[in-house]
Order: C-alpha cells, then structure tokens, then sequence
C-alpha cells in the first residue's frame, strides 16, 4: 500500500526563534511565553485591542490608555487585577482558561521585582515596522582594525560583531581543509588527488572557487537545494501516486538555470510567469512546472475543496519560497500572528485562480509547446471568473470579491497589475515583476539567506522560509541587508557572484568552532551518496532526462500489493547517477533517502532536519549500496596503489576524506589490514563520522 | 576472494555488567552537567532496575495516539441531556470557542448509542464494541482539557508540553529520565502510519533540545519496520565487528577532538545501538512467530483492521523485550470529524478498536498490563454542537474543535480499573470537575513511571527545562491504582 499524504496544510507561522535566554532570564523565559501564550493574539503586533501590547516589555509599561503596569506594585497593577480577577466580566483572557496560580504568581513576581526587562528586546511599534519589511539598506561597512578580517565586506561586518561580542575570531581552516570544504560545498562531490596536488603546490582558492562554479556538478549540487525549496518531486502521492509526466524537465530546467548563471530574478519570473512573458521560450514555458509540483488527488472526496488545497499549495510555497511569509495560514482566518489578513490571502489567490490543471479524469496532461510536453498549468483565457473570499476557508461560503494583490502590509501601493495578454490575465505576470522589483524588500534577502544557510550552516535569519513578525530576528542585520543591496544592484542577482563573495571571506574560511559564524552541519544524504560514487570511481555523470530507480531493499515493499511493479529497478550503470536524478516518489522515498532526513516533499522546506536514529547505521554498515560502492572502491585502490596497504591507505584516505592518514590512523588500518580486506576498510571510510561531517 | 587469517576477538573497552553507568556517564558528558544530578546523585545503581525518582508503578508506555481530536461525547462520555436538547440553538453562548463559527449548527446528539459494560458499568458507545468488553482494565479521564483549539499547537502541546515545536516530546524525557530496560532496541520508538505522517510530521517526536539519542526512532510504516538488519553480504560477524571497532575508535577520537558537537556522539552511538538491534530487533519484528489466533485477536486477518492491528502487535513485542516508549500515530487525523461524524467516526473505530481491545487483552494475559500503561487519547475534544457542511443536511453534520473538554483513558502501569475520573457540564462542553490538564496528564504520566516532573529537568543556560515547563502541574494521584 502507498502511503497516503496529509490533506491538510501544515500551519508552520508560529515556530519560536530557536535562539533566546538573555541575561534577564525570568522576563525572557518565564514571562514572555506565558504573555505569548494567552495575550498576544489579541495584544501584540497584528492586533491590539484596546491599544494595549504585551509582546515587549517597552509597550508592556507603556501600557494602553493607561498604564497596565506599575513596576513594584502588582496589587496596583491593571495587567495583575486583571488575570487574577475572580469576575469572570472582567478576567482575562476573556475566553478559554484563565492563567493557573503558578503563571499569576509568576507575573505578580516580575511585577513586583520592578519589572525588568533586557534593554535590547526587539520589536516592531507596528507590522509595517517589521525590520523585514522595510527597504533594502545599503549600510557603510564597518570600519575595523585587522586587516586579515578586513579583505571581504563580508568579513567587516562579521568581524565587527565578533568584536561587539568580545568573541575571539578562530584560526583560518588549512588548506587541505579548505579545499575539501569549497568542492563539497560547490559541487556536493570532494575533490580528486590532482586537485588535491595542485592545491598544494599552489593554494590559489578564489581561483579553485571560480572553476567550481563553472562546472557543471555545480548546478547538480545547488539545484537540489532549490528543488527542497519548492516541495519538487515526481510524483503526485495519495493513493495512486502517479508520476508526473515530463516532470523532470523542470528538475533539469533548474540545474541548467544555475549553471547558466541566470540573474535570480529573471528565475523567478519564470517559474511563476514563464508562460506570459512577451519573449517567451520553450525553456519559461518549463519553468511554470514549479506551480504544479505539489501533490495531488486525482480522486478527491470533496473537489471543490481539493481546487482550494491545490491552490493553497502554490500561494503557501510561493510565499515561503520567495517572499518568506507564511501566507498559507490566513486561509481561514486573518493571521493570528502576521499582519497578513483573509482578505490578503484570497487576493493573492487571484493571482493564481485562472490556472487549469490539464487531465483527463484521473490522468493528467501536459501542455504541448512547439512540439515539447511540458508539466505546466494551463491558463487559457485573458478574462478569468471572479475570485471570491472564503468566509473562514470554506469554498460555499463565498464573502466580497476580490482582485489580484500582493500582502498590504509589504507596499505602501499596490503594483499596478497589466492588463490582459491574449491568451492569459497575466497577473502572475504582474506578481512576479513585483516580486523582483525594488519595490519588494523581501525576495533578495530570503534568496541571499537561502545562500547563506548553506554555505555556513546556520542562515542570517534562521528561519529561513519565516521573514514575518515571529520569524527569528536576523543576527546580523546590517550584513544581510549589504549583501542583498550587494546582490541587486552590484551583482544583478547573480548567484554565481554571490557564492564567489561568500566564499572568498575570511569568515567562511574559518575554523568550525562554537562561536565561529560557520557551523558543523552533516552533508545532506545526496551528497554523501554521490562521495561515495565518486571516491569508488562508480559515478555515472550522465546528466538530465527521467528519473532513476537505484534498488532498494525488497523488504521495503514486500508488503505493497504491487511489488513487482511499484519500483522497476533501472539499468544497472544508470543507478550510479547522482542523486539528483533519483525519482522522488512521494509514497515511496528510496529508503536511504529517506532515513537520511531527505527534504519533506509535501511543503516547502527550508532546511534540512538532521536525525541521528541507528535505522541510518543499520543502512549504511549492511546495506547494498555501501557493499557495492566499498567493493569498486577498493577494486579502484589496487588498481591505483598497487598491493602495498601502505600506499594504498593513503590513496583511500585522501580520496575520501582529503587529507593524509595520521600517524595513529595509518596504524590502526595498517593493523586492520593484516587481517582483514581492503574492502572492509573501504566500508569502514564510508561510515566514518569525518565523511558525513566535513570540517 | 582473499585469504583472511583467523579472527582473534576485539578487545573489549569496558565490561557490560553497568550498561547504563555508561550510558549515563556519556550523556552527563555530552551535555555539559545536565539534568542527571539529581539521578546520579541518588544512588540509581544500587536499586536493580530503575533510574526513578521513587517506585514506579510502571515500567513502559504505549501511547496509541489519536490525532485530530476524538469525540469525547460520541465515544465514552455520554450525554443525555443532548438527546433532551437536541436542535437548540447555542452557538451564542460558546461563539469564542469555536473555529469555524458560520457553520455552526444546533445542539446536536450523539449518533450512536451508549450502553453499561462490564463490572465497572462504564459507559461506552456502540461505535466501540470490542473497546467496551475491555473497560474494567481503564480510568478513563473524562475531564481533559487543553489550551488551544488549532491541530498544530495543541499537538505540540499533547506531545512536548509547549504550544510551540522545538521541545523534546514525552517520550524523549521518558527515556531520557529511566533509559532503556534493553540495550539492544531503541528505549522510544516510534510507529507511524504507512498511509502518512501525522499533522507536525516527524516533529511530535524530536528530542528538541534533549540530544539526539532521545528522539523517536521511527521504524518503517510500510514494509519491515527496520531494514538492514541483516548485512546484504556474506560475512563472519567477527569481522563486522571489528569494523565497527574500528569504525568507533577513529569516531571517538574525531569527536574528542570537537567536544562542542553533542551528534557526533550520538552518531557513535546509533552504530552501536545498531549492532545490538541486529542481535535482537529482527527477532522482535518478526511477527511469523506469532499464531494465528494472535493475528485474529488483533485483528490483522481483517484489510480493515490489518495495518493497526500489526502495530499493535509490535508494540506489545518490543515493550516484551524492554523498549521503553512505544508510540503509534494514524495518518494525517481521521479523528477530526467536522463532516458526517455519524460515518467518519465511525470508520476512525474500524480501523482501530478490535486491534486497541486486541493488545489490551493479549498485555494481560501476558503479564505485562501491570508494568505496561497504556495511553489513548487525542490532542483536544469536539464541541456539543453541530458543524453544518455546506448544504446544511444535518444528517452528514460533525462537530468542531473544542479545547475545553476532551477525553482520555489509560490502562495497566498502577492506575486504577474500571475507573472514571473528572466530569464534564451536562452537554459535554466543559471540563467541570477534577479538571485535568495536559500538564497534570503529564506529571501524572512521569509520576506512574517513577519520575517527579520537577526533578527531570535539563539545565540550559543556567535554566531548568522540563516537560510541564513553568506551568503548574497536579499529579492526579487519584486514579492510582
């Protein structure tokens, strides 16, 4: 049996920032999630009844129309009478349970201890304050005294809060660590001995940095990190779980896109209105498939509902993919925590609702473009129906109507909408343009995060699909905002140029340490996959075309009623592609994938989740995969390093992990391989805490 | 193929007679003096076989969740008074506590009919029929309530204490706090649907700020639960073995050498619980051995019942064999009845109340209902009133969320049989009396395994995080057997 995927759209706007706990440690852990508990839907930044907000400790003195709190004297205190009211007409929260003696006495001891807070709380006075929300700054660079930290922009900033903070910067990574970290990186493959021996002759990295990113793995490696963007797969899950037909193309649209280095911003207008642009090509027309790579009933119960869920898909990852807003959660209700109303939600639905999904019954079509099948929705009149607000989320439940918008609370006016093309209304059109021009404030710097995240671990804002209210606070917002001024106006949104600064920063090049900016994160399981295929000199490069089907475990499937067809395995050399060419199939991920922390498909997912279960060791020691790969690895030792285990140690300990076998390492494999094989030693490299966590 | 001498055994780094000495030790270690102090400073070896804080009353925990939020007036708590009132409106007195205010109906009755059963005399409806022969074994918890009225909070709620994701679940502290009885298999698994994840996914069972060896380990929905459990090669497990020896020594000294990075020692550590798993897990999946009569019982001779009936099944195997925290989900929330309840509540009970009747019934004859408490229940209740679909044909109508009354029962592990606890107001909207809140479940839930809610704690930035947080918690000492 297939797995089955949820029907309903998870609601992800109100995660915690993960950092917190500051010195006042009673204000920021004890009484600011009890206020966020039971007041500030109704007191906080969307919404202030009676004019009063609990959500920072600066408005909470400030009080309403009169003071809520007078610090040292809770009897005196409004905020105090209020939720230890025995009145029910005057207690609050006016609705649902009162706060429990323990979180009254709580707020009666913060009260009475003077109410104190940290000085450096943030908060917005209003939604349209929202640091996120206002235009890209182009901040001066900070001046510093170390001209090691003073090559890179970057680094000016980074340093300077290194600084602030009283942190000691950690030391430069070597080389051979440093040329291991930008292949990984850059092309999700390590690098060969040449490199390695070039390297070491010559450690010219921004020139290594600039040859990566003309390769074509570049594309390979960074695509996959778009594709968990947009909630990519090839399947439609639920129950049939069909593939989509010609899906692929998108997959390979956005490898070549990357490697073509096409401006971000003509990438986004193409994937949301690649199909009504005036110069449009078989390549735009392909790009469109990113509105339709959701999942999909083919059979639903309720299809008019089944419209609005199809549709919710594409507002809620269009709004976390490129704006970072979690727009998906006013569907039924204005945001209980965004300045983001019902109203603006079906506005932006509008944008999308003249789209058809071409099928036949349960089968679905694609869109035939000069010859070319091409996944894509069709749109197939300049004059759409009405859209409709639905009264709490429900499609018979129609309010006033609505046109094409984007969210109020990003512009001070609306983008001026075109009118009608001949064949579409074009407002994705006028969406798309909106979203990449200056007018937007968000769209650079949730791709510039995105980028980030990546590459140092951990991104400037670490929510990186959530830029609204409840999103984390960046921790450097003077650096996110140069760099996203940077990548407009000085790299015309050229990715390429971005990595190329990232990279080439000091910061970057640093020692993974606990208060380095840079961050220890295991590889994701695509390239732990495809380092294996290569260092075992099994990698198949052939690029683009359908998905693969690598095998997996009969065990996976012995339960499905259609074992023998559900996973036809493909031929043998295409298996050893690289994992982007792996079909996703939604109600059955390859199980490596998927005990590997595979992205989720059915959302956008902004970043990796990193499990660390004995599932992934059980897969990694016994599994097929890893036997094969260490077989053809040491086939590859002899071949290369002759029969002396000395020598042929080194080689598989450079071509792994890229760096020479210490002293104690060299003799313990010396010892291991007077008894046992070669390719028991290869099997012992690939499972080795160093491969999946590179330095 | 290659000669290969004779295979002395590796040395062994330490003897196996204190697993858990070690196993605490390494924690303490990764966590930078946590929350164990307490533990180690109590003289947890001397007792046989428990980290507790006092006597347990039970050992394991199966949490059978129901997610979506099952209807406590159509299932185990009846309401007379809602035949009397049936089609009276009420929505004005309760509108703020509703999600989906315009379609609210009248005060509606439930469709299926309650009767008495068993010694206790417990009411439960005819939508439970296998349920119902099992009541003298519950406390069923009548007065449940919980703070939000929206699936994803209040799931976070139910499974970590904190409306918000990003704190370790009930069973991360479970095993957290006592470990696992068998080294061999994880101390918390997890057993979702093979028809897809829950609502929150994967993170109702994320160990949060614990370290990873907390976390639910998820076993495969479809298929064998656990892959790989045999090696895909041919090979003396002596030389596996010092592979892994291997493996764990070079680890060690990588992540000795990057002592700020707790999941470096996890990893080593899911190698090793994954070498133990091999000489146990396989046996302990392997349902072959269990007879026919099993598979009625539970129900997985039937296509309806077959996939739950397993899970159960496994459960009752691993909490056999030592796993502390077993935990099954149902894909997405078929408890979450807004539309034609009297059909879609229903089928929620198809699925799943002979294979529920089924392991009540097989943990007692075994033996293992005393040092086994097992959990049903949801993340909140359903309103008195009727949720209306859009052609306002009462006949398919269901009922809305409701955070102010929900229901729960729990069997075996020290509480009390044939027990019902707490009550609501006359139509069922309302917790009224011996009100239980998702923070009292759970300090009840830690105090019947034997730790105290205040004692298990985790020191973060020189704060003390627990599961019931800085809410205030009643253990409910009442329903202790």
């Amino acid at each position: 049996m297939n797995r089955l995927l949820p029907t309903v759209s998870l609601c992800i706007g109100m995660i915690l920032p993960a950092s917190v706990i500051q010195a006042a440690v009673d204000y920021e852990t004890e009484i600011k999630p009890l206020l966020r508990q039971h007041c500030i839907s109704c007191h906080g930044v969307a919404k202030q009844e009676a004019e009063l907000r609990l959500d920072a400790g600066v408005l909470i003195l400030e009080g309403g129309s009169k003071p809520v709190v007078i610090p040292g004297n809770s009897e005196e205190s409004e905020l105090f009478q209020r939720i230890s009211s025995g009145d029910k007409s005057v207690r609050m929260p006016p609705e649902g349970s009162p706060l429990t003696t323990r979180e009254i006495e709580l707020l009666k001891n913060w009260i009475e201890a003077g109410a104190v807070f940290p000085a450096e709380e943030v908060f917005s006075r209003s939604p349209h304050e929202h640091w996120a929300f206002q235009p890209i700054s182009n901040p001066e660079l900070p001046e510093i005294n170390c001209n090691e930290w003073s090559q890179n922009p970057i680094d000016r900033f980074v340093y300077a809060k290194y600084q602030a903070e009283g942190i000691e910067p950690s030391d430069r990574a070597s080389s051979s660590v440093l040329l291991r970290r930008v292949h990984l990186d850059l092309t999700g493959l390590p690098p060969t001995i040449q490199e390695q021996d070039q390297f070491a002759e010559k450690a010219d990295l921004n020139k290594v940095i600039s040859e990566l990113l003309s390769r074509p793995e570049y594309g390979e490696r960074w695509a996959r990190h778009w594709l968990d963007v947009v909630r990519y797969a090839d399947t439609n899950g639920y129950e049939r779980d069909a593939e989509k037909p010609f899906v692929w193309r998108y997959r390979d649209y956005a490898i070549k896109s990357l490697n073509d280095d096409k401006p971000f911003d003509q990438f986004v207008l193409e994937q949301l209105a690649g199909d009504e642009l005036p110069d449009r090509t078989l390549e735009t027309m392909i790009a469109t498939g990113y509105l339709r790579l959701g999942h999909w009933a083919d059979e639903p119960a309720d299809p008019k509902t089944d419209r609005y869920d199809q549709l919710d898909d594409i507002i809620s990852t269009t709004g976390q993919a490129f704006l970072g807003l979690t727009i998906g959660c006013a569907r039924c209700h204005d945001h209980k925590f965004e300045p983001i109303s019902s109203k603006d939600y079906y506005s932006f639905l509008a944008v999308f609702n003249p789209l058809e999904r071409p099928r036949e019954g349960r089968t679905e079509k694609t869109v035939n473009f000069e010859g070319t099948e091409v996944y894509a929705w069709n749109e197939t009149s300049p004059a759409p129906n009405p859209t409709f607000l639905l009264k709490r989320g429900s499609p018979s439940n129609l309010g006033e109507q609505v046109e094409p918008a984007v969210p109020g609370v990003l512009v001070d006016q609306q983008p001026e909408f075109p009118s009608a093309g001949d064949e579409t209304c074009r407002r994705r059109l006028g969406l798309a343009n909106w979203m990449i021009s200056q007018e937007n404030p968000l769209t650079a710097r949730v791709i510039v995060n995105r980028v980030w995240q990546q590459h140092f671990g951990e991104g400037i804002v670490s929510t990186a699909n959530d830029f609204g209210v409840m999103g984390a606070a960046p921790s450097n917002p003077e650096l996110l905002d140069w760099l996203s001024y940077w990548f407009i106006h000085d790299a015309d949104w050229s990715l390429k140029k971005l990595h190329a600064l990232m990279l080439s920063s000091r910061s970057w090049q640093s020692l993974k340490s606990p208060t380095s900016i840079n961050r220890y994160r295991r590889l994701e399981v695509e390239a732990i996959r495809d380092s294996m295929l290569f260092v075992s000199g099994s990698l198949n490069p052939k690029r683009f075309g359908p998905g693969v089907k690598p095998p997996i475990p009969l065990a996976a499937i012995e339960a499905n009623t259609d074992k023998g067809s559900v996973w036809q395995v493909s031929e043998p050399e295409e298996t050893m592609r690289r994992s982007i060419y792996v079909l996703i199939k939604r109600g059955l991920i390859v199980p490596m994938f998927e005990s590997l922390d595979l992205a989720d498909t059915v959302s956008s997912c902004p970043k990796r989740q990193i499990t660390t279960i004995a599932p992934q060791a059980l897969t990694m020691f016994n599994g097929q995969l890893t036997q094969q790969l260490a077989s053809s690895f040491a086939e590859r030792l002899r071949a290369e390093a002759g029969s002396d285990p000395a020598r042929q140690i080194q080689l598989a300990w450079q071509l792994s992990l890229s760096h020479h076998p210490s002293d104690s390492e060299l003799e313990q494999m010396t010892q291991f391989l007077e008894k046992e094989s070669l390719e028991e030693l290869c099997r012992v490299i690939f499972n080795l805490n160093e491969f999946y966590y590179p330095e | 193929m290659w000669n290969k001498p004779p295979f002395p055994a590796p040395p062994q780094e330490a003897a196996p007679s204190l697993p858990r000495r070690g196993f605490f030790q390494s924690v303490a270690a990764g966590l930078n003096g946590a929350a164990l102090t307490y533990l180690l400073g109590h003289d947890l070896y001397a007792a046989e076989d428990s980290q507790a804080h006092h006597h347990p009353r039970a050992k394991s925990v199966i949490h059978l969740f129901m997610n979506g939020g099952p209807s406590q007036m159509d299932l185990f708590d009846p309401k007379p008074e809602l035949d009397r009132h049936h089609g009276e409106a009420y929505f004005d007195k309760i509108a703020g506590e509703v999600e989906f205010p315009d379609k609210a109906g009248a005060l509606m009755r439930s469709p299926f009919k309650f009767a008495q059963h068993g010694q206790s005399g417990m009411w439960v409806s005819d939508v439970m029929p296998h349920l119902a022969t099992q009541v003298d074994k519950m406390t069923m918890i009548r007065s449940m309530h919980t703070t939000n009225l929206t699936h994803e909070p209040a799931l976070y709620k139910f499974h970590s204490g904190t409306e918000f994701t990003g704190h370790p679940s009930l069973g991360s502290w479970v095993s957290y706090g006592l470990g696992s009885e068998n080294e061999n298999l994880p101390a918390y698994v997890v057993l979702d649907d093979p028809l897809g994840l829950p609502v929150n996914g994967i993170n109702n069972w994320q160990s949060g700020f614990l370290p990873a060896e907390y976390q639910g380990t998820r076993f495969r929905a479809t298929g064998s639960p656990v892959l790989n459990l045999n090696r895909g090669y041919v090979q003396p497990d002596a030389v596996s073995d010092y592979e892994r020896d291997l493996i764990g020594r070079l680890d060690q000294a990588f992540a000795a050498r990057r002592s700020h990075l707790p999941q470096l020692k996890s990893r080593i550590g899911t190698y090793e619980l994954a070498s133990r798993m091999q000489l146990e897990a396989a046996e302990a999946l392997d349902l072959s051995q269990e007879t026919e009569a099993m598979f009625q019982l539970y129900g997985i001779d039937h296509p309806e019942t077959e996939s739950y009936g397993r899970r159960c099944l496994i459960a009752r195997r691993l909490i056999e064999r030592g796993v502390r925290f077993v935990q099954l989900f149902i894909n997405s929330q078929i408890w979450d009845n807004h539309d034609a309840i009297a059909t879609t509540l229903a089928a929620a009970c198809r699925r799943t109340d002979k294979p529920t009747a089924g392991l009540l019934q097989d943990l007692e004859q075994r033996g293992l209902l005393d040092s086994t408490l097992v959990i049903w229940g949801g993340e909140m209740g359903r309103l008195p009133i009727a949720q209306l679909p859009a052609d306002k044909n009462e006949s398919n109508a269901g009922r809305d969320h409701n955070k102010n009354a929900m229901v729960a029962w729990l069997a075996g592990g020290g509480v009390k049989s044939g027990f019902v606890y707490g009550e609501t107001d006359e139509l069922g909207l309302s917790a009224v009396e011996n009100r239980v809140s998702v923070t009292d479940f759970h300090a009840t839930l830690l105090h019947l395994l034997g730790l105290h809610h205040e004692e298990l704690f985790i020191t973060r930035n020189g704060l003390k995080d627990k599961l019931t947080g800085v809410n205030e918690a009643q253990v409910i000492r009442e329903i202790f057997g």
